[in-house]
C-alpha cells in the first residue's frame, strides 16, 4: 500500500457527502475512510456537514410539538369559556326556559360573530339550528354592513367612531390587547378585577355594550363600573357571548345585542338610548305577540320595532309595552331593523328606521308603520 | 447488437457508455427526472450520463470494467431529479433556478449559520455560496459553477452542506491558522523543551517501530476511528453515522481497536528480540518521548484517488 501523504488532494463534495449519506460503493467507501483517517480537514468537513444535517431536522421536530402543546393550550380558553357559560346558564335556566326552543333557533345567526369554535362547541349547538344558520349566514355574508357586525368587539370599538381609540396610558392599549386572551380565562370569571389592568376608557358605547351584554348573561356584577371595563374584558365577553351562544342556552337578547353594535359609517346610537331599550326589554319579557324570538331590534324615542324569527316586523310605540304587526311591505325575509340617528340622539330624521331582508335590500321609514325601498 | 456494442465499450474501457444502455436507459432516466421541464434534450442528458459515469467509473476500482449491468446499477443509485437540477441550474435555466431559491434557500441558509456557529457568518458563508453557483465566477470567459460538479449520488442539499462545510473549514484554516489536530510534521507549532527520555534510545526507537508496523496493519475504517475519537474530539455519538453503527457499537470497536493494538505492539516488539516483561515495560514509556509522527501513519491513502485540488494552506506549505 502506498503511503503518500494525500495532504494537498481531498475527495470533492460530491464524494464526502455521499459517504456520510451511506451512498457509496465498498471500494469507493474504503478509499474515502483511508483518507479520512489520515487528513484532519476532510474529516472535520465531514462532521460540520453531518452537525448541520442533525440540527436542521432536530429543529422541526421539536417545534411542532411546541407549536401543538400550545395549541392545545389556546384551545382551553374557549373551552374554559364555554365552561363558565354553561355554569351561568345552569343557574339562569329556571328563568329563562320558555323562551329556549326559540333561542335554539335564533342561537347560529350569529355564530360567526365570535372567534372560531372548537368542534365540541359546535356538537353542542346541535343540529337543529341549520336551517335558520343557513338562512342568517347566506343574508349576513351578502352585505358589507352585516359583515361588519360579525367582528370582535375590538374591531368594533376601534371602527365605531375615531374618537374610540384607547388613548391616555402610554403602550397600555396594545399590550392589553395582545395579552387578551393570556389572561381570558380570570377576565371572564372576575370582571371587577379588571379594573387592576383597566387601560383606557371607552366610550359610552362600548360601555352601554359592556352594561348590556353583562346584565343579559348574569354575569354583571353590581360593583363591576363598566367605564372601565377593559379592551382586554372586551374580547372576554365575546368569548363567553359566543360559548353562550353555542351552548344555545342564554337569552335570545344575546343576537340582537352584538347586532345593535352600530357600524361606524352608519349610526351611532347613544348610552341612553342603549340603556333605556335594555331596561324595556328586561322588564318586558315576553314581548313579541308571536311568541318567537327577535332576531333583530331598533329604537328610536318611544319607537321600538324587532323582526321575529319568522321574520315578521312588530311595532311598538310604549318602548314594547305593546306590540303590533307590521304590515309587509317588503319582499323577502326581513332579517334585520337597524334606526338611525344624529349624532345627539334627539333627532329623527326622514328614514329614521332601516329594514333589511335575507337578499340585501334595504328598505326606510319614518315611522315604523310605512317602508319604501331604497 | 446492444450486447456487442456492450462488449466493445468494455474492452476501450470507461471511456464511453455503450449505446445499448442509451437507448433503454436514456428514455427512462430522462422521464424519471423531468428534465424536459428545465429544458434538458435527450443529448444533453446523454453528456451528463456520460460525464458521470465515466468519471467515477461507474462507482468501481479505476482498474476495473464495469459491465452493463453494473452501469446500469450505478446509474439506478444516482440522484437523477437532483442532477439534473444542478445541471439545468449551472447551465442558467431560469426556471430551474426559481425551483433551486424555493427548495434549497432556506435549508441552505440555515445549514450554513449551523456550520459558522453565528448568523452573521452563515449567512455570508451562505450569499458567498451562492454567488458561486450562480456562476459568478468565471474562467477563461466561462461562467462556471460548482453545481457542474455535483453527479448524483448523494442529496443535492448534502452536497450544498458539505460544500458549505469546505467553504467554511478552508476560509478558517487560511484567516486564522489554526488546526483542530496537532500537525508536527508542519513544523509551525512551538515545540515545547523535550524533557530526558527515560527509557534508552534504543528501546524508544524499538516502541516507535512496532507502534508504526501495529498502525499499518490497521484497517481504514480503525484508523478513522482512532483519528476521529482521540485526534478531533469526536463522540460516540457522532462517529455512529458516518460507520453506520450504533454508538455503542462505536465504543467496542474503539475498546476492541486499542486492545487489538496494544497486543500488535508487544508482539511487534517481541518480534525484534524483546521479551514479553520487557515488550510490557515498554508499553510504559513516555510518549513525548516517541519520534512518530502518528497522522502521517494513519494515512493510506491512493495516489490521485481524488482530483479535487485542497485549497492550499498559507504557512502551512
Amino acid at each position: 500500500m502506498n503511503t503518500t501523504s494525500q495532504l494537498d488532494l481531498h475527495p470533492d463534495a460530491d464524494s464526502l457527502n455521499a459517504f456520510a449519506e451511506q451512498a457509496l460503493a465498498v471500494p469507493e467507501r474504503e478509499q474515502i475512510l483511508a483518507h479520512l483517517a489520515g487528513c484532519s480537514r476532510c474529516r472535520q468537513v465531514i462532521f460540520l456537514a453531518q452537525q448541520a444535517a442533525a440540527e436542521a431536522p432536530a429543529t422541526q421536530p421539536t417545534k411542532q410539538p411546541a407549536t401543538r402543546f400550545w395549541s392545545w393550550r389556546l384551545a382551553w380558553v374557549p373551552a374554559t369559556a364555554l365552561a363558565a357559560a354553561l355554569a351561568l346558564v345552569v343557574t339562569l335556566h329556571p328563568w329563562r326556559t320558555p323562551q329556549m326552543p326559540e333561542l335554539a333557533k335564533a342561537v347560529p345567526l350569529n355564530e360567526s360573530a365570535a372567534p372560531t369554535p372548537a368542534p365540541k362547541e359546535q356538537a353542542v349547538a346541535g343540529a337543529a339550528h341549520k336551517p335558520v344558520q343557513a338562512l342568517a349566514a347566506k343574508s349576513l355574508a351578502e352585505n358589507d354592513e352585516f359583515a361588519a357586525r360579525r367582528r370582535t368587539p375590538e374591531e368594533l370599538v376601534q371602527q365605531s367612531a375615531p374618537s374610540a381609540a384607547p388613548p391616555a396610558e402610554p403602550g397600555a392599549s396594545a399590550s392589553s390587547a395582545g395579552k387578551g386572551q393570556a389572561f381570558l380565562p380570570s377576565s371572564i370569571e372576575s370582571a371587577p378585577q379588571q379594573e387592576t389592568t383597566a387601560q383606557f376608557q371607552p366610550e359610552p358605547v362600548v360601555a352601554a355594550w359592556q352594561q348590556e351584554r353583562q346584565q343579559a348573561t348574569g354575569a354583571y356584577s353590581a360593583s363591576a363600573d363598566a367605564s372601565q371595563v377593559s379592551h382586554k374584558s372586551m374580547r372576554a365577553e365575546a368569548y363567553t357571548s359566543h360559548a353562550s351562544r353555542q351552548a344555545a342556552t342564554a337569552g335570545p337578547r344575546m343576537v340582537q345585542q352584538s347586532q345593535s353594535i352600530p357600524a361606524s359609517s352608519f349610526e351611532i346610537i347613544t348610552q341612553q338610548q342603549l340603556a333605556e331599550s335594555v331596561a324595556s326589554r328586561k322588564a318586558n319579557l315576553p314581548r313579541l305577540p308571536s311568541g318567537l324570538a327577535a332576531v333583530s331590534w331598533a329604537t328610536v324615542r318611544h319607537l321600538t320595532l324587532e323582526i321575529d324569527l319568522a321574520g315578521t316586523l312588530f311595532l311598538s310605540d310604549d318602548s314594547g309595552e305593546h306590540w303590533e304587526p307590521v304590515a309587509r311591505q317588503w319582499t323577502g325575509h326581513a332579517v334585520e331593523v337597524r334606526a338611525k340617528t344624529g349624532l345627539s340622539g334627539n333627532t329623527a330624521p326622514a328614514g329614521v328606521f332601516e329594514l333589511k331582508n335575507d337578499a340585501g335590500s334595504t328598505w326606510a321609514s319614518a315611522d315604523g308603520k310605512t317602508w319604501s325601498a331604497q | 447488437m446492444p450486447s456487442q456494442s456492450v462488449e466493445v465499450s468494455a474492452t476501450a474501457g470507461i471511456s464511453a457508455v455503450p449505446d445499448a444502455i442509451h437507448s433503454r436507459l436514456l428514455d427512462e432516466l430522462w422521464r424519471e427526472s423531468c428534465a424536459a421541464t428545465y429544458g434538458l434534450e435527450h443529448v444533453q442528458f446523454r453528456e451528463i450520463l456520460e460525464r458521470v459515469g465515466t468519471a467515477q467509473n461507474f462507482g468501481l476500482a479505476p482498474e476495473a470494467t464495469a459491465s452493463r449491468q453494473q452501469q446500469v446499477n450505478y446509474f439506478r443509485g444516482l440522484r437523477f431529479a437532483d442532477l439534473v437540477l444542478a445541471r439545468a441550474c449551472a447551465n442558467g435555466h431560469q426556471g430551474a433556478w426559481e425551483h433551486f431559491l424555493s427548495v434549497y434557500r432556506q435549508p441552505l441558509t440555515r445549514a450554513a449559520i449551523a456550520i459558522a456557529g453565528s448568523e452573521t457568518l452563515g449567512r455570508e458563508l451562505a450569499d458567498q455560496l451562492y454567488a458561486e453557483l450562480y456562476g459568478l465566477t468565471t474562467r477563461d470567459g466561462v461562467r462556471r459553477s460548482p453545481l457542474d460538479s455535483y453527479r448524483g449520488k448523494g442529496s443535492l442539499m448534502g452536497w450544498l452542506r458539505t460544500t458549505l462545510a469546505q467553504r467554511h473549514v478552508d476560509h478558517h484554516r487560511r484567516t486564522r491558522r489554526e488546526l483542530p489536530l496537532d500537525n508536527p510534521a508542519d513544523g509551525n507549532e512551538p515545540q515545547a523543551a523535550a524533557p530526558e527520555p527515560q527509557k534508552p534510545a534504543s528501546e524508544l526507537l524499538h516502541l516507535s517501530k512496532a507502534i508504526e508496523e501495529a498502525l499499518h496493519q490497521l484497517a481504514a475504517e480503525e484508523r478513522f476511528l482512532l483519528a476521529a475519537y482521540y485526534f478531533d474530539g469526536r463522540t460516540l455519538l457522532e462517529i455512529a453515522p458516518l460507520l453506520r453503527v450504533h454508538e455503542a457499537t462505536v465504543s467496542r470497536k474503539l475498546h476492541r481497536v486499542t486492545g487489538e493494538l496494544k497486543k500488535r505492539i508487544v508482539r511487534n516488539l517481541q518480534a525484534q528480540g524483546l521479551s514479553k516483561a520487557a515488550a510490557q515495560e515498554a508499553l510504559g514509556a513516555d510518549p513525548r518521548d516517541l519520534d512518530l509522527n502518528l497522522k502521517k501513519i494513519l494515512q493510506f491513502s491512493l495516489p490521485d484517488a481524488f482530483t479535487e485540488k485542497a485549497v492550499p494552506i498559507r504557512g502551512m506549505q
